[in-house]
């Protein structure tokens, strides 16, 4: 319980810092990647949560077949996203994506005339694009956890009563912790369905909320009537997963 | 990566469409004889927005897609700048069947496409995909008498309560009313409707309803099933396209199918239907008694195709086997259901 206290604090911590990353500055080698420029952008562009989840799942997919050092992140991250806008059908356009990339990498500029910088980022973008897809071999399917979760949290209205439900707002908290894993290629390495169940574990746990009727039940997980195939290691290192990605963030800082 | 491009060995052009140019070939691989459809790269204008969406929609819904009465996408290779998916090579489609008048269609050839057409549906529509783009141009046929929906081009998914979707799609010859109203948010029923035309187009051998204009269609429409009221279906006059036609009254549908059987007629009347809601799923339709009265589906291998896709010798045999089989039963003449 104690760690789990920690991410609190940090969380809080985060959010008294009302800072603007310079990207630019930041080092990728540790393991970080350009995932929160994508969600900035993204936020930016008005996309979809499911649109930046599948632009930042195609990124790290991408950087996990070929070396990072070899390629510009931030181009590949915008080209992430104008790809997940079209997998997604939730149109994010070319030019939008060029001139929010461009303000966010270089704070307080204008937006790009259209001239030879514009064409030439333009050109870059859709080049890039066919090459995630050929390196994901045309595969941009995802599935994501957030169904999951979505279906879990709604069975669990009614088994945690209204009143907590109400009051504690463990969906919300799932979903940002869900978000934000995305931020860490691990997202790849589970099960969307345990992925979820992780975030909502983490969720019920930072507010302490007990799940009625669990007490006596000590030796079987709460979520076994959602996932039969999740050892209880298994979920804490998805769960201790999630947390690292707050830590990395702050050590990046 | 083995070089694709010399995987599949180019037989013959086989046509061109506004976004790509698809060649007959063989796979080297497999011995195998596909279709590769090539996207157009087209004007720089176009290279500029990258991977083509129709494309990309082809390619994200058809590999997850598995059933036999759905085109196949085999594989997806990237050559230079271009990309291109590798189908299923089919022979034919039901377009060139119904407009080709040394053909005919019995109902239980008929039935058979349908049916066939209806289980693709199914399929697509439990796995919450709308196809959107549904004509005879699209029902694909194989020299083995297998047909396959093809074409995801417009496919979408749906089921999304506060999704808006585009009325802009759809063939016009085969769009519902509620579409050619402004309908923005719509789910399977669009798809049914277009089937029904097809049903209808099958035993006509013309279209249903050759609308030149948008108007025109829902007049033509109209004309057949006369208007809609809010009695009929409630909420139409609040679509956003909705206007007032002039009076209509329904002709019976035993008129306009003079051949067809009570039971094809139950089948078309529960698919076309005007108000949406009303129409049958394609669940629904493939419960209708017509699918299992008789006369049984016709077999795959013996439903009529074009002259030059089965080989004469072919066709001899099966010409002579169909009169053995017609004699057996009684020598009933397949009837061509005509008006």
């Amino acid at each position: 319980m104690k760690d789990v206290i920690d991410v609190m604090e940090l969380q809080r911590e985060k959010s008294r810092r009302t800072t603007t990353v310079d990207y630019r500055q930041l080092d990728f080698k540790g393991g970080f990647t350009p995932a929160s420029f994508i969600f900035e952008c993204g936020k930016k562009l008005n996309g979809q949560p499911l649109t930046l989840a599948t632009a930042a799942v195609i990124m790290h997919r991408f950087f996990k077949e070929v070396d990072p050092m070899g390629y510009d992140l931030f181009l590949i991250a915008s080209s992430s996203l104008y790809l997940a806008g079209k997998v997604k059908d939730d149109p994010l356009k070319i030019r939008d994506i060029i001139n929010v990339s461009h303000n966010t990498l270089h704070r307080g500029s204008s937006p790009l005339e259209i001239g030879d910088e514009y064409w030439n980022m333009r050109d870059a973008i859709v080049q890039a694009e066919l090459l995630i897809m050929r390196v994901l071999k045309f595969e941009v399917g995802t599935v994501h956890p957030h169904k999951y979760m979505l279906h879990y949290l709604k069975s669990m209205e009614g088994w945690l009563g209204k009143d907590t439900w109400e009051t504690v707002p463990v969906s919300k908290l799932a979903a940002a912790f869900l978000q934000d894993f995305h931020m860490d290629p691990a997202v790849l390495d589970y099960a969307p369905q345990h992925i979820a169940v992780a975030c909502i574990s983490l969720a019920l746990q930072c507010y302490g909320v007990q799940l009625p009727l669990m007490e006596d039940l000590d030796d079987e997980a709460w979520y076994a009537v959602f996932v039969k195939d999740l050892q209880k290691d298994k979920h804490w290192e998805i769960m201790e997963k999630i947390m690292e990605v707050f830590n990395k963030e702050i050590s990046s800082h | 990566m083995e070089n694709k491009n010399v995987r599949y060995e180019k037989i013959e052009f086989l046509g061109e469409g506004q976004f790509a140019t698809v060649f007959k070939a063989k796979d080297v691989k497999t011995d195998k004889i596909v279709a590769v459809k090539k996207i157009k790269l087209g004007s720089r204008e176009e290279a500029q927005d990258g991977i083509n969406r129709t494309a990309l929609r082809e390619i994200k819904l058809l590999q997850e897609l598995h059933h036999d009465n759905l085109i196949g996408l085999l594989d997806v290779f990237g050559h230079m700048s271009n990309v291109s998916l590798v189908f299923d090579f089919m022979d034919t489609d039901l377009e060139v069947i119904i407009k080709d008048n040394t053909i005919i269609l019995t109902t239980a050839n008929i039935k058979s496409y349908i049916l066939q057409t209806l289980q693709g549906l199914e399929y697509l529509h439990v796995n919450w995909i709308l196809h959107r783009d549904l004509k005879p141009n699209n029902l694909l046929v194989d020299a083995s008498g297998v047909l396959k929906i093809g074409d995801f081009g417009l496919a979408k998914l749906y089921g999304s309560p506060n999704r808006i979707n585009t009325h802009q799609v759809v063939t016009r010859w085969y769009r519902p009313p509620e579409l050619l109203f402004g309908a923005k948010q719509y789910g399977t029923c669009i798809d049914i409707w277009a089937v029904g035309c097809i049903l209808a187009e099958l035993l006509l051998r013309v279209p249903l309803f050759p609308g030149e204009s948008d108007l025109d269609q829902l007049t033509k429409i109209f004309g057949v099933f006369g208007n809609p009221t809010e009695d009929n279906w409630p909420g139409v006059k609040s679509l956003s396209d909705y206007i007032e036609f002039k009076t209509f009254p329904p002709i019976p549908l035993k008129s306009i199918f003079t051949a067809a059987g009570d039971d094809l007629l139950h089948v078309i009347e529960s698919m076309l239907v005007l108000n949406p809601i009303a129409r049958k799923t394609s669940t629904a339709c493939l419960k209708l008694p017509f699918f299992s009265n008789k006369p049984a589906p016709t077999a795959g291998c013996k439903l009529p195709l074009p002259q030059n896709i089965r080989k004469l010798a072919e066709i001899e045999r099966l010409s002579l086997k169909r009169k053995l089989l017609d004699s057996a039963e009684g020598g009933t003449l397949s009837k061509r259901l005509f008006t």
